[in-house]
């Protein structure tokens, strides 16, 4: 690409051909204002806000579509402009209604401060008299037509960036009106509830149900943490107001996800109704009684060491930091040597002399052979991704018993008997991806070896953090009936908990390592409470083997500790030299 | 009491931005050494004075031919007319009317509300005709200063005033003192 010169308000502007005049102004720390405009989105001129004087152009052009030339002479706040901006402005505010005192978004809406920058203090149109629907049928979020200003945003994103098409526009002109599908209530509508529309939208017209009216956007904070929904890693923004969280939002910048955020990771990763566990508590004649946590690790510790290594038990939830498995590692691997480990999810099986690649490259890929995984179930963001370059022309061969969400999206379906055809379809392809997880059969798998100099291949693992659980020798073959000492270290999972917990004896001495009550917690002889996903930090491996650092945005409920704390006490109690259980967690990153 | 003289009065308002003039506590007897007021809706004198004022001050949006009575009054009484909140500049809430048109409104206000007994629509001819559409002050007569907020702060009443007596007549008003909530 060559450089050119421009000039923008008197300033000479190095840009480079190709650029629009926006991208040349931010480059050069220019500001011009915006309000379809989406940096992760393609530009598409809808509003005008952005509306620049270019010499020699018979009219004012958007800057966030038209591209520089050398020698181009553009005014951005120009008298022209700025009258020609305010005439915008004030068709859009009087199109619905925009009164800010009853909006959500009032000092966080981008039509708001258009208004305060442009100084929109009356209008010249007659006050709007219309009233538009509400759409409040999603579970999460709600669409309210009265603030839409047709940006176009929520549609752009929900095709460009989740590639799920159910948002687009009818009628024409004013009557214009965004719809779900063949104009559909959202909830009935194909829509996968990502929120993504919710995240770019630049006034109140998609907003989250469960933080709407609780914080004005102006008075929130946000950290930066990681996902611990599935074993991607996505990055998120917890919105937080004074100690309480009101809801999860993309990370644009983030490695893994770029912006995307599935219904698991924006919405329902909040939604726990379930009990907390706020102390330890130790089983007395039959009843939970409260204990201090000296008395709890004393117990546990005495418990694990008097127990011969054949009848000990270790069952964890993969959703544990790298540090939690690492001390795991330390305490029930190294030292105890208990016979007797399993975790809640085993990994896709390896593919150790093949390539390994990252989710990114999905996106160069035109074939991507998708066997033994169900992404849109396990990894939603992953099934974005994938169908993002499927809208952009990649082939989808699928290899699998059921049909899948995305076996719909597939060009060619095929059974794990018929490896072959799909590696000879991979074969013929300019850049196979081989998309794998833990449901790949192991004859397709050995059949799948023979593409490693030709494709790139991607495992999405089952669970959260299972690749450091599977390195660390975690997961075995646990008999949970033949353990007369049982750790579980649940976390926040209940299911295969308990259904592990069921198996063993009446006998056996179960101690829990958990966030909230249940069934599980009930059965417990002792209960050792523990931080959830938002109240620790620490660090994960994610499904493709790079590590992401999550960033506690609350402290800890009660007396309840991060998963690695109450390990790394356990350790210490054990007497264990620290040394191991560090060199199990630096191990782990791989 | 200064020598300058405001009248202010209130159309189809909540009071709100009253409150938040007085809400300027010590600074009003500041603002009394060089103002003073005439008329007001809290006073025995609720008309401006027919020789005029300096500066009238309105509130509330146009939603009945009463209010086009007084924003006329007003305007042929003072100087320079300040609207102040959203209902003056925009119509603000009472503008929510016009979603379900004035006949319905008034039909659910005085016959259909779950405690009406024996409800019925007042008529007298001594009332304001409720208009079909809410709008600003400013569709009505010209307003030389829009201050909205719901209410405004008193601090943008604080700077108006300020600037009005220094002599100056704000165009817009600076970003800090504007505000739509």
């Amino acid at each position: 690409m060559s450089a050119v010169t421009i000039t923008i308000n008197g300033q000479k502007v190095f840009a480079r051909a190709g650029w629009t005049i926006l991208r040349a102004a931010q480059a050069a720390g220019i500001d011009i204002p915006t309000l379809c405009h989406h940096p992760a989105l393609a530009p598409i001129g809808a509003c005008r806000v952005c509306l620049v004087e270019v010499a020699g152009q018979r009219t004012l052009q958007p800057a966030c579509t038209f591209p520089v030339a050398d020698r181009m002479e553009v005014q951005t706040e120009s008298p022209k402009v700025v009258r020609a901006r305010k005439f915008v402005l004030e068709l859009i505010f009087s199109e619905r209604n925009h009164f800010c005192m009853a909006c959500e978004m009032s000092g966080g809406c981008e039509l708001q401060d258009l208004g305060y920058r442009y100084g929109l203090d009356h209008w010249t149109y007659p006050t709007y008299t219309q009233r538009f629907p509400v759409d409040a049928s999603p579970p999460h979020h709600l669409l309210d037509h009265n603030r839409c200003v047709l940006c176009r945003r929520c549609l752009r994103a929900c095709a460009e960036l989740v590639a799920n098409h159910t948002l687009d526009l009818r009628l024409r002109g004013a009557n214009t009106m965004l719809t779900a599908d063949m104009d559909v209530p959202l909830g009935e509508s194909t829509c996968v509830n990502c929120g993504t529309c919710v995240n770019v939208c630049p006034t109140g017209a998609l907003i989250d149900k469960r933080s709407a009216f609780m914080a004005r956007p102006a008075d929130v904070e946000r950290v930066a943490t990681v996902c611990s929904q599935c074993s991607l890693g996505c990055g998120v923004n917890v919105v937080m107001h004074r100690g309480h969280v009101l809801r999860l939002e993309s990370l644009w910048d983030a490695p893994v996800n770029g912006g995307l955020l599935c219904r698991t990771g924006r919405f329902e990763a909040l939604a726990d109704g379930r009990p907390r566990l706020l102390e330890p508590m130790l089983k007395e004649k039959g009843q939970h009684v409260p204990v201090s946590w000296e008395a709890a690790l004393a117990a546990a510790s005495q418990r694990l060491g008097a127990t011969a290594p054949k009848r000990l038990g270790l069952f964890t939830t993969t959703r544990l930091t790298n540090e939690a498995m690492g001390l795991l590692h330390a305490i029930f691997v190294k030292h105890l040597k208990a016979a007797q480990r399993g975790a809640s999810h085993g990994a896709a099986p390896g593919m150790a002399a093949c390539r390994c690649g990252k989710l990114a490259d999905i996106a160069d890929s035109d074939l991507i052979l998708l066997a033994g995984s169900d992404p849109a179930r396990d990894q939603p963001v992953a099934s974005f991704l994938i169908k993002r370059a499927l809208d952009r022309g990649a082939r989808l061969v699928t290899v699998e018993n059921q049909p899948t969400e995305l076996t719909a999206f597939a060009e060619t379906i095929l059974t794990p008997r018929q490896i072959s055809q799909a590696v000879a379809l991979a074969r013929a392809a300019e850049k196979p991806v081989v998309i794998y997880g833990a449901g790949l059969t192991p004859a397709a798998a050995t059949a799948l070896r023979k593409l490693e100099t030709k494709a790139v291949f991607i495992p999405l693992h089952p669970g959260v953090n299972t690749l450091t659980a599977e390195t660390l020798a975690l997961n075995g073959k646990l008999n949970a009936a033949a353990c007369d000492t049982l750790f579980i270290a649940a976390g926040e999972e209940n299911g295969t908990m308990e259904a592990v917990m069921q198996k063993a004896g009446p006998k056996a001495f179960v101690i829990v390592q958990a966030s909230y009550g249940s069934a599980l917690t009930d059965r417990a002889d002792l209960v050792l409470p523990m931080a959830t996903w938002l109240e620790r930090s620490g660090t994960f491996t994610n499904t493709e083997g790079t590590i992401h650092r999550a960033h506690a945005a609350l402290t800890p409920s009660g007396q309840s500790r991060p998963d690695w704390d109450i390990l790394g006490r356990l350790a210490e109690r054990l007497g264990l030299d620290a040394a191991i259980a560090k060199d199990a967690i630096l191990a782990c990153r791989v | 009491m200064g020598n300058v003289l405001i009248a202010t009065d209130w159309l189809a308002a909540c009071a709100g931005c009253h409150m938040s003039l007085l809400d300027l506590d010590e600074r009003l007897v500041e603002l009394l050494y060089h103002v003073t007021f005439t008329s007001s809706p809290v006073t025995d004198l609720k008309h401006p004075p027919e020789s005029g004022v300096t500066v009238g001050i309105l509130t509330g949006a146009i939603s009945n031919t009463h209010n086009i009575e007084v924003a006329r009054r007003m305007r042929s009484r003072c100087t320079y007319l300040i609207a102040v909140g959203d209902c003056a500049t925009f119509g603000g809430i009472v503008a929510a009317r016009n979603l379900v048109g004035t006949q319905a409104a008034l039909t659910r206000a005085y016959l259909e509300t779950e405690s009406t007994v024996d409800g019925l629509i007042p008529d007298s001819p001594e009332l304001g005709r409720p208009l079909d559409i809410v709008t600003g002050i400013g569709d009505v007569v010209k307003v030389d200063i829009f201050l909205p907020g719901c209410p405004p702060r008193p601090e943008d009443f604080h700077y108006v005033f300020a600037e009005v007596l220094s002599g100056r007549i704000p165009v817009v008003l600076p970003r800090e003192n504007f505000r739509y909530d």
